[in-house]
């Protein structure tokens, strides 16, 4: 947690389904507690996650946390939270409105309906989630965002996405092969016209004349915005790679997404991106005792119990079964380590479920290092630790 | 009309959030398929190949694998698939070559929206058509289908495209395509999730966008589910054991144990009556397994739970 004070971005990557959003979260708490103008942007719709900050949902502005919610749970707010939740076709909007020279510019775009399926395609997320990052920094209204990355298949999609969207929108060889229709009747297009030609005849013969027209129209408004476009990509890749940005890689203690994890890790390393931790989350614990429960079934019957005997082997059981979830998740931290040698790995305990209270949350932070207890306040009724998580392959 | 049973279905495609266990449904479900006597064809999208760590096998990449008896996987690609379709569409060998070399021609798959999903789709349509004397080639297919989001895509590709390409080849294969993917009585749409809130809330908007669309929700599954060995008569003696100062911290430490299972398995049926509520399906329920490494039988008890879940029999299927 302490390396993250007095960066501007944190941004929160692993694969799917290890609790990228709570540690986003529980990240974003104790920043705002130790005093912080706090900004996180999630991904997922964390419908009981906006109930629990006390905010009427996540949408795309941004809405304040009441500081005594978070106090109400027992620690101490000295900074702002804001969350919201990325939409990514609002956001998309606003670029174009930013970018676009006028507003018949804008228009033609927005109504294209290239742009309709652009703007709304599963892949647009990962652009705009980079986009609504430079926004929110660049708004100055936040010491720090922190960003829970979308889904994918490869974690880290999100880092060539503003490239990626560069490259797509000079579209480069495609005006060329349009031709005249895209309006590239520049110099050196005519050295390729005969063979583009008939590869755009091919692409003609089987999608129609009536998509080419579309692509080369949407390519068409987006002259002149190049640049813009451009220009935002370098900014948000500095920004990225800078000594303000930390990365946080978030696991859990099974070998696939730890293996993903160690993935993250080297490439983000290899990029030269500045490393921060890797959270390993839902950690079972060690009960923390020895020795069998020999007396149980006498206790048991004393308490009233109607088979005291069964009940007492069957409890043995579930003693053995979470050191044993505990044994399995302490050697799969330890593989870890020593497969990332050298990053400092957070361990966050396994909870009976997933925090959506302020004062699940807060221990999550906790687990983190964070979040000074307020004397003041009283501590909020901590979810007891779990005993059994599941497998997700 | 009452929708046949899942089981029934030439084409099944199982979506979900990341880490739900898609790729452990899918491949539960093959094996059952399978196992009833059906020539079964389990098809990871977007060159994925977790089924291979599933049931032990090669990677699945040129040509089907068979892992099972009767059960065969294959890894489909955009980029090969659209290979594929051009030698089957141009028919003229150096002219597929220069396609597929042509630069611009990668951008203008990439500048279509959706054209690597509608090539993906194609594919699987193509598997699923696919005939050899007299014959299809496959009796069930089951699709193991990218995280919700690009799912969807997948799922709504060919209907994109007919409305992008207002004519020519692609547009009325897009039309074939999307008639067949939309029929109850061809395909259905398993959703999967955790009993987790999240992943039951994307599970409940994924089925709300797949009905707007008219897609075939057949119906949900709740992966690893936490079940308690303890009745409710006993929560309370466990209770005052875990609370007596007097008892040793074992016989504390197995009753605080006990109770947590209990909780636990409290907390994952409501959320599994969530799913079932948000999504309006039936809910077939599989339970947590420890080892699903091949041949620890971890797969196959799993595809027995499924197989014989009510939840599939396609009552109140959309």
């Amino acid at each position: 947690m302490a390396m993250l004070r007095g960066r501007r971005v944190v941004v929160v990557a692993g694969a799917g389904g290890v609790g990228k959003t709570t540690v986003s979260a529980a990240l974003a708490l104790g920043l705002a507690a130790a005093g912080a103008r706090v900004a996180v942007v999630t991904i997922d719709p964390a419908r009981r996650l906006a109930t629990a900050l006390g905010i009427p949902g996540l949408g795309d502005e941004p809405h304040r946390v009441d500081p005594s919610v978070v106090e109400a749970a027992g620690m101490r707010m000295t900074g702002t939270l804001d969350a919201l939740q990325l939409d990514p076709r609002a956001t998309f909007d606003r670029l174009i409105a930013r970018e676009a020279p006028d507003d018949a510019a804008r228009d033609r775009i927005v109504r294209n309906r290239i742009y309709r399926h652009l703007s709304g395609a599963a892949g647009a997320q990962e652009f705009m989630a980079v986009e609504r990052l430079h926004e929110l920094v660049d708004s100055g209204a936040y010491d720090v965002v922190v960003l829970d990355t979308p889904p994918a298949r490869n974690a880290l999609d999100f880092l060539d996405a503003p490239e990626r969207m560069t490259r797509f929108v000079e579209g480069r060889g495609l005006r060329l092969l349009l031709g005249p229709r895209a309006g590239a009747g520049r110099t050196g297009w005519r050295a390729l016209q005969a063979g583009g030609h008939m590869v755009m005849s091919v692409v003609e013969r089987l999608t129609g004349a009536q998509l080419l027209t579309d692509i080369s129209e949407f390519l068409q408004s987006f002259d002149g915005m190049y640049q813009g476009f451009s220009d935002r990509a370098a900014a948000v890749h500095d920004l990225l790679a800078s000594d303000s940005t930390r990365f946080v890689v978030v696991t859990g203690p099974r070998p696939e997404p730890a293996s993903e994890a160690v993935a993250l890790w080297r490439r983000l390393a290899d990029e030269r991106y500045p490393l921060g931790a890797v959270v390993v989350n839902r950690v079972h614990r060690e009960p923390g005792v020895t020795g069998t429960p020999d007396g149980l079934a006498g206790l048991l019957r004393r308490a009233g119990a109607p088979d005291p005997e069964g009940l007492a082997s069957r409890a043995a059981a579930a003693l053995e079964g979470a050191r044993a979830r505990a044994a399995a998740d302490a050697h799969e931290v330890g593989t870890l380590s020593r497969a990332l040698s050298g990053p400092p790995l957070a361990v966050v305990p396994s909870l009976a479920e997933d925090p959506v209270e302020v004062a699940g949350l807060a221990q999550v932070t906790r687990a983190l290092g964070g979040g000074a207890r307020d004397p003041g306040g009283s501590a909020g009724a901590a979810p007891p630790p779990d005993q059994a998580r599941r497998q997700t392959t | 009309m009452p929708s046949p049973p899942l089981t029934d279905r030439r084409l099944v495609v199982v979506l979900g959030k990341g880490g739900v266990g898609k790729t452990t449904v899918a491949a539960a479900l093959a094996l059952g398929l399978a196992d009833r006597g059906h020539r079964t064809l389990l098809i990871e999208v977007a060159a994925e190949t977790r089924t291979a760590a599933v049931f032990g096998t090669a990677p699945p990449v040129d040509a089907p694998v068979e892992a099972r008896p009767g059960l065969f996987a294959l890894s489909v690609d955009a980029e090969r698939a659209m290979q594929e379709y051009l030698s089957i569409q141009l028919k003229v060998r150096p002219l597929v070559e220069m396609m597929s070399r042509s630069r611009a021609f990668h951008q203008v798959t990439q500048a279509a929206p959706g054209l690597a999903e509608l090539v993906t789709l194609g594919k699987i349509w193509d598997l699923a058509t696919a005939v050899r004397d007299g014959r299809p080639v496959w009796d069930r297919l089951v699709v193991d289908a990218p995280a919700t989001g690009h799912g969807l895509a997948l799922l709504q590709a060919a209907a994109s495209m007919r409305d992008l390409a207002g004519s020519g080849p692609i547009s009325d294969q897009a039309d074939a395509i999307e008639r067949v993917v939309r029929h109850p009585a061809a395909t259905g749409v398993v959703v999967v999730a955790i009993p987790e809130e999240l992943a039951v809330t994307e599970a409940t908007e994924a089925v709300t966008l797949m009905r707007g669309h008219g897609l075939p929700v057949a119906c949900a599954v709740a992966n690893a589910v936490r079940t308690s060995p303890f009745g409710p008569g006993d929560a309370d003696a466990l209770r005052q054991v875990r609370a007596d100062p007097a008892a040793g911290s074992a016989e504390r430490a197995a009753a605080g144990a006990a109770l947590a299972t209990v909780d636990g398995a409290a907390h994952d049926a409501r959320e599994v009556r969530a799913l079932g509520d948000g999504c309006a399906l039936p809910v077939a329920v599989l339970p947590v397994v420890a080892d699903l490494a091949p041949g620890s039988g971890g797969i196959e008890q799993l595809s027995a739970a499924l197989m014989t879940d009510p939840a599939l029999g396609g009552a109140g299927a959309a």
